[in-house]
């Protein structure tokens, strides 16, 4: 669900600054996805021409109860020019809080930082977007997981890929998205050249340690990385193509609790 | 006075070059790298800096290609960094990460003189040129040749010229005895 919510967001704030007029409509009240959505701080970043039916929550509760429920990080905004610096540290308190059962719990607060930190200098580094990116975090006892979700409404990690690999290698710029992007996150590649592109690829290399999955949606594709021992492979994604257009670069984790 | 005894300088205490106690981020990287560009060239006597990395929590991969690396690669073959006491699991995953993708090995030595290298390892046919040089403060192609008995000097003096081009060693110029020059190459440490 925390996931879903910050694409969503993504969506709505990207179709607003395009000029669409977008109206949200819950068919429930406050007990059911609206209430989720206003607890975890959907309706502050969501833009305010925006219209909402029935109507926008009366008051905050996300405001009122930030910080206080050791299973949920609420909607983070990624403002570009104001770096939030305890942003990390909130993150990956959270995820060593529901994870403490698992005996790798201290190295996995140090992996999730990186994971964490990688993909949100993404957002700064190369979305080249003047919206908001976003951050959220919400552990599932039930479903033994937690799930961190980063979203942003750039160009999307192929799109600002791709010509610079018509240059470099023609073999790596005729695979299809899906393959390219698998690419990415298991050699690691960049637009900058062979020496960059480690982030990802080390995000990657991380995830995988802590046995996690990884579920990345680009503008028409998702794809649902499943680890192995030897690491993510095409022939083990879960792949969609053909998707809504969704701009930027969505990835959510998803981590087993012990 | 010997050279060598001029290359030595204080640790270079990383922490008092970045802004926060956390490396996160490419732009953050490449700030720290100015400042310690900045601080290398202040100091042209200096062949090798230590590195220090208390009271940082923690760095990320990026941060980490951008300052460190990025300055091991600027000085590759002339300057030589290496790290003491990195005992951070992760920060240590992430440097080697971060070397390894640039190519550029960098050392780590702990307490009792261990070496660990982060990124590239040595080819094959150089670790034992590479170890024999690890084991001194200087060693010549001859003093290798002589100390392993299927190894030409002609060929010793390849595999440490390797090392010093890939970034493994340091080297300077000195006279040889029969005149000419030879080269005496240096661990970085």
């Amino acid at each position: 669900m925390t996931d879903a919510a910050v694409r969503l967001l993504s969506l709505f704030n990207q179709l607003d600054h395009a000029t669409r007029r977008v109206v949200v409509e819950f068919e429930e009240d406050e007990n059911g996805v609206l209430g989720y959505l206003g607890r975890a701080g959907f309706f502050e970043s969501l833009s305010a021409t925006v219209e909402v039916i029935p109507r926008r929550p009366a008051y905050s509760r996300a405001l009122r109860y930030r910080g206080r429920n050791p299973g949920l990080v609420e909607v983070e905004r990624i403002d570009r020019n104001c770096r939030d610096s305890n942003l990390l540290t909130r993150l990956t308190g959270a995820i060593a809080r529901a994870c403490d059962r698992r005996p790798d719990v201290g190295e996995l607060q140090g992996a999730a930082w990186t994971i964490l930190a990688e993909l949100i200098d993404n957002v700064f580094s190369h979305s080249e977007t003047p919206l908001d990116g976003f951050a959220a975090l919400q552990v599932y006892r039930r479903g033994n997981c937690l799930k961190v979700a980063v979203s942003d409404s750039g160009l999307g990690l192929l799109e600002t890929l791709r010509p610079a690999l018509q240059k470099e290698s023609s073999r790596l710029a005729n695979l299809s998205d899906i393959d390219l992007l698998v690419e990415v996150f298991r050699r690691g590649l960049s637009r900058h050249g062979a020496s960059r592109g480690c982030g990802l690829k080390g995000c990657a290399d991380k995830a995988i340690k802590f046995r996690a999955e990884l579920d990345v949606r680009l503008p028409k594709v998702r794809v649902l990385l499943v680890p192995e021992v030897s690491g993510y492979r095409p022939n083990i994604a879960f792949c969609y193509a053909g998707l809504p257009l969704i701009w930027g670069t969505h990835i959510c984790f998803t981590l087993a609790l012990d | 006075m010997n050279e060598m005894n001029e290359t030595k300088a204080p640790p270079l205490r990383l922490k008092s070059f970045m802004s926060e106690e956390d490396g996160w981020g490419r732009a953050a990287g490449r700030e720290t790298h100015r400042r310690l560009v900045d601080f290398v060239e202040s100091k042209p006597g200096v062949l090798i800096f230590r590195i220090a990395t208390e009271g940082i929590r923690r760095i990320d991969i990026s941060f980490a290609a951008e300052s460190v690396v990025e300055l091991a690669r600027r000085y590759r073959g002339k300057k030589g960094f290496y790290f003491v006491d990195l005992t951070d699991e992760d920060q240590r995953e992430n440097w080697a990460a971060a070397a390894q993708r640039a190519g550029q090995p960098i050392m780590s030595w702990n307490d009792h003189g261990k070496c660990m290298v982060l990124g590239p390892e040595p080819s094959q046919g150089n670790v034992d040129a590479f170890q024999f040089a690890l084991g001194r403060q200087e060693a010549k192609a001859a003093e290798y040749a002589a100390a392993r008995k299927n190894v030409s000097i002609t060929n010793a003096s390849s595999k440490f010229k390797q090392l010093w081009e890939q970034g493994f060693l340091l080297r300077r110029e000195s006279a040889a005895d029969s005149g000419g020059v030879e080269y005496v190459y240096m661990r970085i440490r």
